[in-house]
């Protein structure tokens, strides 16, 4: 058992059309590496110049979101599902 | 110009929910499958703004889940102008990042005008993006 990351749409263009990735636990920053290992460039989508989560990009582990838990240093064991989620807005 | 149909009960049910959002801009999204509208998710704009929306991301995430246990497609995102035409503003396209179509409900005309645009960028940070217009066919 891995932990499923889910890709939404927007993003898909960045992960060769898939819409889901199973990736090593670890943290939530380890998720980025891997990403980013698997698809250079994928991590300057997610992530700021400073290292940060982007503020328009959600994070969810199973249902909670990362950023009320550890943000970036959140865990994610096997059987986790994490979510990518960009914010929505305008005006 | 591609194509947006749902039938006359799911935008009047949208409409609705945008002029009970007044004085602020409403939003949602909206749910597909086979191209069609099947269902309209009223929303909390969490910027609670005249001038802006974002859906609450708590919302937002549940009603994804839904989509995907649904198996329905996210259809478009839906928001209100208020006093300005259904045109997306500056601000729609610097914070687009939805690769669906834009529905945006101008309540300053009567009855409430209901246009479509999908918002191209190269990546989805840009602030700036080409504009196209998606028909959007109201019957049944």
């Amino acid at each position: 058992m891995a932990v499923s990351v889910r890709i939404p749409t927007v993003f898909r263009k960045y992960t060769e059309g898939n819409a889901g990735v199973e990736l090593e636990a670890g943290t939530v920053r380890d998720l980025v590496d891997q990403l980013e290992g698997r698809y250079p460039g994928f991590r300057e989508q997610l992530l700021t110049s400073d290292g940060e989560l982007h503020r328009f990009v959600n994070v969810y582990v199973n249902d909670e979101d990362a950023r009320y838990l550890d943000k970036l240093d959140t865990k994610v064991t096997d059987g986790d599902t994490v979510s990518l989620l960009p914010s929505v807005a305008g005006g | 110009m591609s194509e947006l149909r749902m039938s006359r009960a799911l935008a009047s049910d949208m409409v609705a929910h945008l002029e009970a959002e007044r004085p602020n801009e409403g939003c949602g999204i909206l749910a597909s499958k086979d191209g069609d509208v099947v269902k309209v998710f009223r929303m909390t704009n969490a910027s609670s703004s005249p001038v802006r929306y974002s859906l609450d991301p708590k919302e937002q995430f549940a009603a994804y889940k839904k989509l995907d246990d649904e198996g329905w497609e996210l259809g478009g995102v839906f928001h209100s102008h208020t006093h300005t035409e259904a045109y997306p503003s500056p601000t729609d396209v610097r914070m687009a990042s939805e690769d669906v179509p834009y529905v945006i409900v101008s309540l300053a005309d009567d009855p409430p005008s209901i246009r479509a645009f999908r918002i191209k960028k190269v990546n989805w940070t840009d602030a700036e993006g080409e504009i196209e217009e998606v028909s959007v066919v109201v019957d049944g």
